[in-house]
């Protein structure tokens, strides 16, 4: 399968106003990221969080600008792209926040909030708009009755379905989902990854899920990426493979199972994640990671691809 | 050390609890299992003594500790026991906190206010249980301010505080919902070496199955403020019998080597102001029959185990 999309050496890295107090810092959210999706398949992105990956989305979606790097997006370089032009694009690239409120206007019916991305796009759908409404409803389990209501009256996971009934109302081709269950109860969560799976066949979509769950993520995607403080440390390329970063490793170790009979035995972690701002040189990893050496406090591992399992560490498992 | 028995809270005409039984012993861990508005922070709250400030009262059952019955006892003598021989810990370190003190001095405050221990004296235990909640160098750390810490170490310093009275019970309520998973693994960790080292009773409230089955000896299975199962951790986890917990069970990614498909509940979880009647979990339930809609179904008992179903013994004999 080709590409659908190829990030690049993509970096952003944000600035804090210096003040009287404080002089001004700037830190890298995300540093140097590069991966290639092929179209259909499924790319997790996984981390703790404040590891950068809403704003790894966010670049992608060019919802925000880069510092660095490139992204192409079925062939076209997005940064090449006129903000009409990227206008357009969008139709054909969507995001799924967290947060299903933040994207639904309270004062909105479901129906105006499933219409919107039409209005903005000024595309006539090729059904009358009601009916259209009412099959995106449909599309993502829900009651077309429900068109009327606003958001208040429905629950969490209706309101996550609308938000995804938007996503697909312009016939996206990409889906970034940035966390679409964190905030749902697993019953509810459980319904919108079987949500997400059929639509995923039925439409060919093809997605960058983002999650800090990594058996969510382990259970729902091809491919995985793992971040750590704004950079890809360790590319999975199935969820089978086993972990050759410590990062990833400490991750594992870190997820529990949902079985009495597989209980982890849990090493002590030395250290906490250190400041984003003004990292030393050398691995980021290198206050908690047990096989540390004096190399990698000097020199930043570059992610090596040669095996096709990426790994950015000088000793990895 | 702990039993609480069919406890039922009402604020004012709504009753958002009824029928929560339990019991937890010296170096035992309970697990208090159930998605949101399941009623776990509310059974928190009453065997705190907390329910009178947030205009709640309780409506039946009893709280045993030590032999008397909480439900029965004068807000005085309550405020010796809570933070004292009961502690407390929550979601959020910052409701324990006091955001203008300094680490030290909130810690110390605790050993003399429970145990009579002078400022030096204080000190010293506060040094002390930052050592062996390993947090390194607890002098310095005595000299901080709350924000001044990671989240992480802020539920750390909550959990001194709880140590610092040398309690019998901790109950902890959500402790790691809002941390990284490396640290939520690490507070595990301590909480599981506190029980076993101190012979704490613990009883830790979450909605992550998967920390209930690292962590618990048994659990309570809670639904719409209801206890619908509980038992032995491996017997819940391996023969679930009643249709909520097989299901909750089923709505999880099955670790990290197994790719069985997920399968959702339909429907959501009621709030206190549309429980249904007969069983809670009725309108959600795959087996419902008409009974189900009209009659609470009692517990059944099997082995150590028993399910409020009124299908249960069906549901034994067919594996989740
Ligand atoms: N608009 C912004 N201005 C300054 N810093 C930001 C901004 N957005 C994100 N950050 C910082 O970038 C880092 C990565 O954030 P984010 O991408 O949201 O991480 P994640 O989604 O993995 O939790 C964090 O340290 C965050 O504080
Ligand atoms: N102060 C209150 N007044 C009325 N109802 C309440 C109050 N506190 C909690 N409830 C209700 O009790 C139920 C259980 O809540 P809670 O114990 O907080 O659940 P959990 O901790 O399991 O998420 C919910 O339906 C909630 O709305
Ligand atoms: S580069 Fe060194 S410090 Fe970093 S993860 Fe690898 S071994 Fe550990
Ligand atoms: S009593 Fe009926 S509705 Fe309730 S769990 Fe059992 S079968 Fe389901
Ligand atoms: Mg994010
Ligand atoms: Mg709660």
């Amino acid at each position: 399968m080709p590409n659908l999309l190829e990030v690049r050496d993509l970096s952003k890295r944000f600035t804090s106003a210096g003040s009287a107090f404080r002089k001004a810092r700037s830190m890298h959210a995300v540093n140097g990221v590069s991966f290639d999706l092929a179209k259909g398949r499924v790319i997790g992105v996984v981390g703790e969080s404040g590891c950068g990956k809403s704003t790894l989305a966010r670049l992608i979606l060019r919802l925000i600008e880069p510092s660095g790097g490139a992204v192409h997006f079925d062939g076209d370089d997005l940064l090449a792209k006129s903000p009409a032009q990227m206008r357009r694009l969008r139709a054909r690239m969507q995001m799924v926040f967290q947060d299903p409120y933040s994207a639904i206007d309270p004062r909105y019916t479901l129906a105006r909030a499933v219409a919107e991305p039409f209005e903005v796009q000024g595309v006539t759908p090729e059904k009358p708009m009601t009916d259209e409404v009412a099959g995106l409803l449909e599309m993502v389990g829900l009651n077309p009755g429900l068109a009327t209501s606003y958001p208040h009256q429905i629950s969490g996971g209706q309101k996550q379905r609308v938000g995804i009934a938007r996503a697909l109302a312009l016939r996206p081709s990409l889906l970034v989902l940035d966390e679409p269950t964190a905030s749902l109860d697993v019953s509810v969560q459980a319904q919108i990854i079987g949500l997400l799976e059929d639509l995923r066949s039925d439409l060919g979509l093809t997605y960058l899920f983002i999650s800090h769950d990594l058996s969510l993520v382990k259970y729902f995607c091809d491919e995985i990426l793992v971040m750590y403080l704004g950079r890809v440390v360790e590319a999975l390329p199935d969820t089978a493979a086993p972990a050759r970063h410590p990062y990833t490793r400490t991750l594992m170790e870190s997820t529990f199972e949902p079985d009495p009979k597989k209980r982890r035995l849990i090493a002590p972690l030395e250290g906490e994640v250190p400041s984003p701002f003004d990292l030393p040189p050398g691995c980021a990893f290198v206050d908690r990671c047990p096989n540390a050496s004096a190399l990698c406090r000097s020199e930043t591992p570059a992610l090596s691809t040669e095996t096709g399992h990426a790994v950015a560490c000088h000793h990895p498992i | 050390m702990l039993s609480v028995r069919d406890l039922g809270v009402a604020f004012g005409m709504v009753q958002p609890l009824s029928g929560v039984s339990f019991s937890v012993n010296k170096g035992e861990t309970l697990g208090i299992v159930g998605e949101s508005g399941s009623g776990k922070s509310l059974t928190a709250m009453s065997v705190m003594g907390l329910l009178p400030l947030s205009g709640g009262r309780i409506t039946g059952g009893s709280v045993e500790f030590d032999g008397q019955d909480l439900t029965k006892l004068p807000e005085r003598a309550y405020r010796k026991l809570r933070g004292g021989r009961i502690g407390l810990i929550t979601q959020n370190p910052m409701t324990s906190l006091d955001p203008l003190q300094k680490i030290g001095p909130q810690v110390d405050d605790v050993a003399k206010l429970h145990l009579g221990l002078d400022g030096a004296e204080a000190r010293a235990r506060t040094e002390d249980i930052l050592g062996t909640l390993r947090i390194p160098e607890p002098s310095l750390i005595c000299e901080r301010y709350p924000h001044q810490m990671s989240g992480g170490m802020k539920q750390r310093i909550v959990i001194a505080m709880a140590l610092a009275a040398d309690p019998d019970v901790l109950i902890a309520d959500e402790p790691t919902t809002a941390l990284d998973v490396t640290v939520q693994a690490q507070i595990i960790r301590l909480l599981d070496d506190l029980v076993k080292e101190r012979d704490l009773a613990l009883v830790l409230i979450t909605h992550d199955m998967s920390v209930v089955a690292q962590t618990c000896d048994k659990i309570v299975v809670m639904y719409a403020g209801r206890a619908v199962e509980h038992g032995p951790v491996e017997e819940i986890f391996d023969r679930p019998r009643h249709p909520y917990t097989q299901a909750l069970i089923a709505c999880i990614p099955r670790g990290l080597d197994d790719a069985t498909r997920l399968t959702g509940i339909e429907g959501t979880v009621p709030t206190v102001l549309n429980y249904p009647k007969g069983c809670p979990f009725h309108p959600r339930c795959p087996r419902a029959e008409a009974i189900c809609a009209t009659d609470p179904p009692e517990f059944s008992v099997a082995g150590d185990s028993a399910a409020a179903c009124h299908f249960a013994e069906v549901a034994n004999a067919q594996p989740a």
